[in-house]
């Protein structure tokens, strides 16, 4: 028997003696600290504990003690003066204080994000991956970094979301540092940039705020289109801007869309984006996805079978950031699941993010040909007039399908379905919602029949 | 029990002894007061199980005996007793009778034995100190004591026995204070070589200081007697002991961060620059209270600055001896205002390096006007 052990009997004993008030008072944080030939000393937290259970307690312990160990014959307590339980930690004395106001706290945690400029030392041009959509963009980047303010100034780079903007833009700061870390390089979004601007106001510290932007060599302003609308900051970044450009910083810019399509953005600065070199980076065709894909697969060490990836590839078309999504989450359910990451599985997995990528593309002519194969009907049979229930169930479900798939209005349910009234489809949806809730076979016919629609294209 | 004292020497105990009760307590028997006798007199005792005192007075003993009695009760009772008339005091059951002059009182009581027993002092005292000087310093060091601190070494205050000098200090690790207390001859015994060889770091708890400051009575000299064991501390004046718990940990070493030299002082009127600093504190932001001390050599002018979007701003000039470069820092009002109020000298040294390294505020002895060394207070900057 362990002394913890020992101890624990013990205070078992004990504390059916004594009032609890009592019990919790003096034994807490107590422990047997050494026992040998039938002497037992208890460790206590202070000198009043000491006392009292030296005078007071001394028969329930070792009476206690001696039902459990008959050998023991005395008890005496010591004060606990050792720091074992106490960490080493050497924090400095004193530091300072903490701003409240302070905008950097999030990034200090980021040990990737240097704290001036907040490049993200993750996105550099060397793991950037160049396909035919992005070819223009990519280009332009690297030349501006190989030069600085002499060629493409200001140079705006726009493309929907996650297709690379920013890592393109990060790229160039980075690469600037990495040749001069003596540059003055300054990335931010133009929502920080506003902060920012508001912040100075407020504190009447506008013009250490302009100051610290005229000392810059590369000013990088990402999502430019968040600037519309806000005169002010338009106003302020339009000076900025200027006292830049003529003293050959070199600005690069980012957008969802050309400067053209920017609403609310005053002429001046449209003009002025528009001066420079504009690069768009559109949809990556499949042969950039695969690569990405595959750049991702030999970074990071996965073993996914090439149909699996090429099914990822093939079915996420639209934003490199879901494509790589896609991919973690295959990778990492993979792990979970210690399953191997082939074809079928990955289909399995991605069946849902697939379908909501999708949905815009089915109509309600996929519905009934889908709802019509499935229940070996005619198509036009879900039209025309029958009520037969091996007709008018799968109608029903057609409704329900155009409803809570494609969100068609009643009417325009009723409409496509032989010019039936809009109530007709109202009580078909609510009919099989209803049913939903507790037939399991319909709830695995309605999810086969959603899988089957998503397949066809 | 049964006895008569001097109205004085029990309030004076009561007094003492009353606010060592537990507020909070599993035990009931922590709000009570111990009244026992013992060898021809009265002690009181009371403890929160972290501090002890009890406090022994003279008195006439008819019969032995003890109680223990709720602190408040008693307290307020006798606080509000027509002055002069001796107390009598009798046990009755589990009552004790109180009379002094025409005023009665019976109050009911607990049984003694359940009373904790206070820790009993083992060794010898190895060290006696002025309770004056005593007072003095502590009222310096508990300015930077952290409270509700998660880190609990910092809710104490740190002793540093040295042979020749005891250092204490604490810190809320914003701030800093360190004071020494010059040790002679007649101040240690042969034992605390010999004690501070094996040990010679110890934390107090900041409430023991503030209840042995507050037991230090007024403008009389005394000698404080301290004996140190494991894990606890034993004070002694003018018959009244203390036991206190010690903090179990390791303080932060801070030797390292306390700057010895600086690029700039200024020397001037403490009460100028407190007041400069309390109307600027009026205007800095409620948050941060960031105030700015702003120096400038050249013209040889020192303003104390504050500016807040709900207040407006101020600014005031404040006369001092400038030597050295010009300095802009931004401080916590209330860490600076605390440095200056600590100050017992009527000038004030504030020594500075840069904007963002730990600032020193020192006293300035009356005589020589030379900084004097012994007492430091540091604050850090706040960043901007």
């Amino acid at each position: 028997m362990t002394n913890e052990e020992l101890w624990q009997a013990a205070l078992g004993e004990i504390e059916l003696s004594i009032s609890k008030a009592n019990f919790i008072t003096w034994f807490k944080n107590t422990s047997i600290l050494s026992s040998a030939n039938g002497c037992v000393i208890i460790s206590v937290p202070n000198g009043f504990a000491k006392e009292w259970l030296e005078n007071k307690y001394n028969v329930y312990i070792l009476r206690a003690l001696k039902n459990i160990q008959s050998d023991i014959k005395e008890v005496s307590c010591a004060i606990e003066t050792s720091h074992s339980n106490i960490k080493k930690n050497n924090i400095d004395a004193i530091r300072p204080p903490k701003k409240i106001s302070s905008p950097i706290s999030f990034s200090e945690k980021n040990h990737d994000i240097s704290q001036e400029n907040n490049l993200n030392l993750k996105y550099t041009f060397e793991n950037f991956i160049v396909g035919g959509s992005n070819e223009l963009a990519r280009a332009a980047c690297y030349a501006v970094s190989q030069s600085l303010g002499r060629i493409y100034n200001p140079l705006f780079i726009y493309g929907g979301v996650g297709l690379g903007k920013t890592h393109l833009l990060q790229s160039i700061g980075n690469e600037i540092l990495k040749h001069n870390p003596y540059k003055k390089v300054k990335y931010i979004t133009s929502e920080r940039f506003t902060n920012e601007l508001i912040d100075s106001i407020r504190t009447q510290k506008i013009n250490e705020f302009k100051e610290h932007y005229q000392k810059i060599d590369l000013l990088i302003i990402d999502d430019v289109q968040f600037l519309s609308g806000k005169e002010k900051t338009q106003e302020e970044f339009f000076h900025i801007f200027n006292y830049l450009y003529q003293l050959n910083k070199q600005i690069v810019l980012s957008s969802d869309r050309a400067p053209k399509a920017i609403p609310t953005l005053e002429e001046r600065l449209r003009s002025r984006f528009e001066g420079g070199m504009i690069a768009d980076v559109s949809k990556a065709d499949l042969e950039t996805r695969m690569a990405i894909l595959n750049k991702k697969v030999s970074d990071e060490n996965i073993s996914i079978s090439i149909e699996a990836l090429s099914f990822i590839a093939q079915n996420i078309t639209h934003n490199i950031r879901e494509l790589e999504g896609a991919l973690n989450r295959v990778f990492v359910s993979a792990q979970l699941s210690n399953k191997e990451l082939d074809l079928p599985y990955v289909k399995s997995l991605l069946s849902e993010l697939i379908a909501s990528g999708k949905k815009k593309n089915i109509t309600h002519k996929h519905i009934i040909d889908t709802v019509s194969s499935f229940y070996d009907i005619e198509p036009n049979d879900l039209i025309i007039k029958n009520r037969k229930k091996e007709i008018a169930k799968p109608r029903q479900i057609a409704m329900y399908l155009m409803r809570s798939e494609l969100q068609y209005s009643y009417p325009g349910i009723g409409e496509k379905l032989g010019g039936r009234d809009h109530t007709t489809a109202i009580h078909a949806y609510d009919k099989i919602s209803k049913e939903l809730e507790y037939n399991e076979k319909l709830i695995s016919e309605i999810n086969t029949l959603k899988e089957r629609l998503y397949a066809i294209i | 029990m049964k006895l008569i004292c001097t109205q004085e020497n029990f309030k004076k105990a009561i007094f003492n002894s009353e606010r060592m009760v537990s507020k909070q307590n599993t035990l009931p028997i922590l709000n009570n007061i111990l009244f026992e006798t013992e060898k021809g007199r009265l002690k009181l005792s009371a403890t929160n199980l972290e501090i002890g005192v009890s406090v022994q007075i003279g008195a006439k003993i008819e019969r032995e005996g003890k109680i223990t009695i709720p602190a408040k009760l008693i307290s307020n009772f006798t606080n509000n007793l027509p002055q002069g008339e001796n107390i009598s005091l009798e046990v009755v059951d589990q009552n004790l009778k109180i009379q002094s002059g025409l005023a009665k009182a019976i109050i009911k009581g607990l049984p003694a034995d359940d009373f904790p027993l206070l820790p009993k002092k083992s060794t010898e005292f190895i060290l006696t100190i002025s309770s004056l000087k005593l007072k003095n310093i502590i009222a310096k060091v508990i300015t930077c004591v952290a409270f509700n601190e998660t880190r609990q070494e910092l809710t104490g205050i740190n002793l540093i026995l040295k042979e020749n000098e005891i250092i204490f200090a604490s810190t809320d690790s914003f701030r800093l204070v360190e004071d020494k207390l010059k040790l002679e001859d007649k101040n240690i015994n042969s034992e605390y070589v010999a004690f501070i060889n094996k040990k010679d770091t110890l934390i107090i708890p900041a409430n023991t200081f503030v209840e042995l400051a507050r037991i230090i009575a007024g403008d009389i000299d005394q000698e404080v007697k301290i004996a140190i064991e494991d894990g606890q501390i034993f004070f002694e004046l003018d018959g009244v002991q203390i036991v206190s718990r010690l903090i179990n940990g390791k303080y932060p070493e801070y030797k390292h961060i306390m700057p010895t030299e600086f690029k700039t002082n200024i020397v001037g009127e403490k009460n100028i620059i407190q007041g400069a600093i309390k109307i600027s504190s009026i205007f800095a932001n409620g948050k941060t209270n960031e105030i700015v001390l702003k120096i400038d050599a050249d013209n040889k002018k020192t303003l104390i600055e504050a500016r807040s979007v709900e207040s407006g701003e101020n600014s005031s000039e404040v006369v001092v001896d400038i030597v050295g470069a010009s300095q802009e820092i931004v401080f916590n009002s209330k860490y600076l205002l605390d440095g200056i109020n600590t100050i017992t000298t009527s000038k004030v040294a504030i020594l500075m390096n840069s904007e963002s390294s730990p600032v020193a505020i020192k006293e300035i002895n009356e005589k020589s006007g030379e900084i004097v060394e012994d007492y430091t207070y540091i604050v850090m900057p706040i960043k901007s």
